[in-house]
């Protein structure tokens, strides 16, 4: 029998491995082992991450298809994206919260198929996640849960100096001026970041003021509506604010309240939440209130957030069973809205009585709904990639920073009309 | 019949490997095989991005969809935004505020290290260290002291007695977050300042402070007319790459203000990255980055033609 030797059995094995691969265009390792890779943000309920984990390693276990999940911190998902687009590449599933779809409405897939079935199981999505996720006709991505604001405050000092809990924005200037001389402090931030938007919305809205008409295109944010609303937020910062506001981040309302500085915020239920988790002094004395009113009614932000699946992936099919997997069982739905501690809530109309709501009495302001219009930003304007833009933009922001720190109201909603025009031009 | 061999001297080929070494021992080859990698280098990281970014810059560019050249659009239109305005104004602020505190200061420090210290190779060794942290876990740490709930600046200037309560709201309020980055820039530039004039300081020969100091020249006077003149090369080339870093600073603005309080502490990078990343349009974030280009082009070729002229 002819002997082979060590060096022609690598050369024949390797050139023979080698014009497989070539033939087949696919890596022997991704032939064999199914792999997706999903890119989530940092939540805000840390344990909801956590649960994710383990819900992909039993989602491997049932599937045999590996996943790998990145977080990255919420300020920094539209840079990624973008680079991600750019590039067409990186992973194969995204989280995606506002209007995302519609500004990468190219670049996803259709997920019709997978909200139907959602839809058939738990009732209709939101109509804020329908709004965000459903661009001109078609899922671009599926709904997965949404983050309702409310009135945080701490109990304690509204007991101690007799406040009366705030039904409007100018109940809350009067206790606000309370709360300053006793040392605590409203904390709304007034900075470039997306916690200022979802307080200055819904008080833009209960004033009556908008930025962008129902028609996606005229400009309104520079209207007698818009002007009250920055007269009101003159008046909180010079009496019942501090200064600091202007320099926070998403983070920093929360941080106030849980270190016992603040004595309101406007930030869904994750203060508590973590101070609650951290076992922090200040937890027993957190509670919740329906958010304030105003003229023209009392609005809500409502932040929706799905799972998108780009169309560059090339695991869309194993991507669709990972999103079937977690949101299509109802236990493990149910598992996965748990972990977040009421900080995410079910997306969906039949689960809207959620037992998670029930786990604390504290969370008593999430049920009680009734009068409340949720938007999402940018409403009543359609959602759209350019309302995205404005958001994106801080322009809001920055107008009531600029309002409040010497500009005049009338110069400060100028600028703001230019700057969004010019978006809506662009 | 008489035969006679006749032998035939056959001309063998030389091995490979000889004419490989043959090949290798002409200057004319090995030079290119030599620089050829960093070449490629350049072409793939320095090259395609510029020209990439170039093309962006002259066109409609939106993350994901198809784009079209628009000529000059996008950099007449800049000027039209009042946050491009206040980013023009602010990079010119806080790069001539930082390099002006950066030369002084590293030139004074420098001089300190050139002294006869105690431990002088851990000082000098120290004082790099600002410079080799990574400079976005470094400004973690300055946040945290700016922090308006946690600020330990304000917190030691009002246990002084130099602060009035509250203290100020360091990245809350303009001119004090412009003053928060400019000093994180140059607590993390001074390092390269000063050891790159040390390096100067140490070449200049020692018979000419001699000399200086025979003829009755002072120590201001030994700085003035032997230091200066004899550390200016090296000094413009310091001044050149920290005025191109400085410009280009992304990180610490990033990181402390996200270019708040009302823009006020974007420069073209930052203000570039929100554009052209976080609302998709990298055409228009293209031209942001690339609109002193030409400024700095000139203020390169000057200060190299500067450096040459002292060279010679």
């Amino acid at each position: 029998m002819a002997s082979i030797t060590r060096r022609r059995f690598l050369t024949t094995t390797t050139g023979a491995g080698l014009a497989g691969i070539f033939a087949a265009g696919i890596a022997p390792a991704r032939g064999q082992q199914r792999e997706i890779s999903y890119l989530c943000w940092n939540n805000f309920a840390p344990l909801m991450d956590k649960k994710l984990d383990e819900i992909a390693v039993r989602f491997t276990k049932d599937t045999g298809i590996k996943i790998k999940i990145d977080h990255i911190a919420a300020p920094q998902q539209a840079a990624k994206y973008a680079s991600e687009v750019q590039s067409q590449s990186g992973h194969d599933l995204v989280e995606m919260r506002m209007h995302f779809p519609w500004l990468y409405e190219g670049q996803l897939v259709d997920v019709s198929d997978i909200v139907g079935e959602l839809e058939k199981k738990y009732g209709k999505a939101l109509s804020s996640a329908g709004e965000t996720a459903r661009v001109r006709g078609t899922w671009r991505a599926v709904p997965q849960y949404h983050g309702m604001f409310v009135a945080a405050y701490r109990e304690d000092l509204f007991k101690k100096a007799s406040l009366k809990i705030p039904d409007t924005w100018e109940d809350l200037y009067v206790a606000g001026k309370e709360l300053k001389k006793m040392g605590h402090p409203v904390g709304i931030p007034i900075s470039q970041n997306y916690d200022t938007i979802s307080t200055a919305g819904p008080v833009l809205w209960s004033f009556g003021g908008l930025e962008v008409d129902k028609d996606g295109k005229t400009v309104k944010i520079n209207s007698e509506q818009t002007a009250q609303m920055v007269e009101w937020y003159k008046k909180m910062f010079r009496d019942c604010m501090e200064p600091e506001v202007l320099s926070w981040d998403d983070a920093s309302n929360n941080q106030s309240l849980q270190q016992g500085k603040a004595g309101w915020i406007h930030n869904p239920v994750s203060a508590y939440i973590v101070a609650k988790q951290m076992k922090l002094p200040t937890a027993d004395t957190i509670n919740h209130h329906k958010t304030p009113g105003g003229p023209k009614g009392r609005h809500e932000t409502d932040v929706p957030r799905h799972i998108g699946i780009w169309r560059f992936s090339k695991n869309i099919a194993p991507a669709k069973e990972f999103i079937r997997y977690l949101l299509g069982t109802r236990e493990r739905y149910d598992e996965y809205i748990m972990s977040a501690d009421a900080f995410n809530l079910p997306v969906y109309e039949n689960l809207q009585n959620h037992p998670v709501l029930k786990t604390d009495p504290k969370y008593a302001a999430l049920l009680d709904t009734k009068g409340v219009q949720y938007h999402c930003y940018g409403w009543p304007a359609p959602p759209s990639d350019k309302v995205q833009l404005i958001t994106n933009s801080f322009i809001m922001p920055n107008m009531i920073a600029k309002a409040v720190t010497g500009t005049s109201t009338k110069d400060s909603l100028a600028w703001a009309e230019n700057e969004m025009k010019k978006v809506m031009a662009g | 019949m008489a035969i006679s061999t006749v032998d035939i001297a056959v001309a063998r080929r030389p091995s490979l490997r000889a004419r490989i070494s043959e090949l290798l021992d002409r200057e004319e080859w090995l030079g290119p095989i030599f620089v050829s990698p960093a070449l490629v280098l350049l072409l793939l990281l320095v090259a395609y991005p510029f020209c990439m970014a170039l093309y962006f810059s002259v066109s409609n560019a939106f993350i994901g969809r198809p784009s079209h050249l628009i000529g000059l659009r996008n950099f007449i239109n800049l000027w039209q935004s009042d946050a491009f305005r206040q980013t023009f104004q602010n990079a010119f602020v806080f790069c001539g505020a930082a390099v002006a505190a950066k030369l002084v200061l590293g030139i004074s420090l420098a001089l300190l290290l050139d002294q006869q210290l105690w431990f002088k190779r851990l000082i000098r060794g120290a004082v790099l260290l600002p410079w080799v942290i990574p400079t976005a876990l470094s400004t973690l740490g300055w946040w945290w002291m700016f922090n308006s709930l946690y600020s330990v600046v304000n917190w030691t200037g009002l246990a002084l007695g130099i602060m009035d309560p509250p203290g100020p709201n360091w990245l809350g309020q303009k001119y004090y977050a412009m003053a928060a980055v400019i000093i994180v820039n140059i607590w993390r530039g001074l390092p390269f300042f000063a050891i790159t004039i040390l390096a100067g300081l140490v070449a200049i020969p020692k018979e000419l402070y001699e000399a200086a100091e025979a003829d009755g020249a002072g120590p201001v006077a030994r700085f003035w007319y032997v230091t200066l003149p004899l550390l200016k090369g090296v000094l413009a080339i310091v001044v050149l790459f920290s005025t191109i870093f400085t410009f280009s600073e992304f990180n610490i603005v990033f990181v402390l203000t996200h270019g708040g309080p009302i823009n006020s502490t974007h420069l073209f990078a930052t203000l570039a990255r929100q554009v052209g990343l976080e609302t998709g349009r990298i055409g228009e974030g293209a031209a942001i980055s690339l609109y002193l280009f030409p400024v700095l082009m000139i203020v390169v070729w000057a200060q190299l033609r500067f450096v040459r002229k002292q060279a010679y």
